[in-house]
């Protein structure tokens, strides 16, 4: 029979060695996991002005569009920005290699295998993924090696029978309650809930949180594709931003117009 | 076509946005490690122990909405599901400081 309201007795002992210790030792291993990924990354590669110039064109109409609705730009300047734009796209001003010579050439692809460039981006993605797994299977090894064959600490919170095996590995007890779990166990609540004190210290963008590597299968993937789209045709997407443009045009409404009106109304005369 | 959420969301400057979702997060967390200390110095069992992060979860929106002054869609793209809703890892972390604090001092002698 289950008896809930007779508690166990824990060593102290077990608390000073055990329980501060992993807790300590994830911590550490996140930092270290931070700076080591940051240390690995390879620094940028330079990217010829041409070249930036032209992704840098596409962004400026982005922008623009992105606030048309609700524009801070009066609308002589937002025409005129609009226009040049349009313009410089049609004509191809911004192209990396010059205005297109003739309609007939295609720009090449490069093939993703052998571009040295995409390379780099897939290995980059790689090496961070193993630097993420490295160390859990190394710190489950640790704790399942040294602490393992007694009890941790109680639960707040009841779970079901099905956790029983997996938090109380190693204690073979078969109706001790849930709620006295080993090691391992802390180590998961650890895991989970240690996220939040590395982004504390060691601001947004860490890469100590492990809820990242959840996203890293879609990261790679998402990192494949655009490596597919660089090549692209800049000539096409100009011709496209310029459609886009002209939507955005449409849309455009300054958010001063009429603010002398506003202004008077707002003070009564 | 742009709705008035795409709108609302135009007026607001993407750096001071960003700085503000920091910040907001900050506080969410530590929010959460307080009210999972509170639990377990209080000995808080099974569902009290969650109605008190979801207390103190509605205790720390309450606050942060009087901090934007009643328009919280001045400061946060959003509005005030943004405020009330904690991180999805702050859970987890309310769960850890309150069975740490809680084996400290129910469990430990």
């Amino acid at each position: 029979m289950s008896n809930s309201n007779v508690s166990l007795y824990l060593d102290p002992q077990i608390r000073d060695w055990v329980l501060f210790p992993i807790t300590l030792v994830m911590i550490l291993v996140g930092v270290l996991r931070h700076y080591v990924v940051l240390l690995l990354q390879n620094p940028p590669k330079k990217v010829p002005r041409a070249a930036i110039r032209e992704q840098r064109a596409l962004v400026r109409s982005q922008i623009l569009r992105a606030t048309s609705a609700e524009s801070p730009i009066p609308p002589t300047y937002y025409k005129s920005i609009s226009q040049h734009l349009s313009q410089a796209f049609l004509d191809g001003t911004y192209l990396k290699d010059g205005p297109p010579k003739d309609e007939s050439e295609k720009p090449k692809a490069p093939n993703p295998l052998t571009d040295p460039a995409a390379m780099d981006g897939m290995m980059a993605g790689m090496k961070t993924q193993m630097v993420m797994m490295v160390p859990q299977m190394i710190i489950m090894g640790w704790i399942n090696f040294f602490f393992q064959g007694f009890v941790l600490i109680k639960l707040p919170f009841p779970l079901t029978l099905g956790f029983k095996s997996m938090l109380q590995r190693g204690i073979a007890t078969p109706d001790m309650d849930v709620r006295w779990v080993s090691s391992l166990s802390w180590y998961f609540l650890n895991f989970f809930g240690l996220n939040g004190l590395y982004r504390l210290i060691l601001g947004g963008d860490n890469s100590a949180d492990s809820s990242r590597d959840m996203n890293t299968p879609f990261a790679a993937a998402a990192m494949a594709s655009p490596q597919a789209g660089q090549p692209q045709d800049y000539n096409k997407l100009f011709k496209a931003e310029r459609d886009n443009l002209e939507f955005a045009e449409g849309l455009y409404s300054w958010v001063a117009k009429d603010v002398e009106a506003r202004v008077l109304k707002k003070y009564g005369r | 076509m742009s709705t008035t959420q795409d709108n609302a969301a135009q007026l607001l400057f993407p750096p001071n946005v960003q700085y503000n979702n920091g910040r907001l997060y900050t506080v969410k967390f530590l929010s959460a490690c307080a009210a999972g200390a509170v639990a377990g110095v209080l000995g808080l069992e099974n569902w009290l122990g969650f109605a008190l992060f979801i207390f103190s979860t509605l205790l720390t929106s309450a606050c942060l909405y009087l901090k934007c002054g009643g328009r919280p869609a001045k400061f946060v793209p959003g509005g005030w599901w943004e405020l009330v809703n904690p991180g999805q890892e702050n859970i987890f972390s309310f769960v850890l400081a309150w069975t740490l604090f809680y084996g400290i001092v129910h469990v430990y002698d």
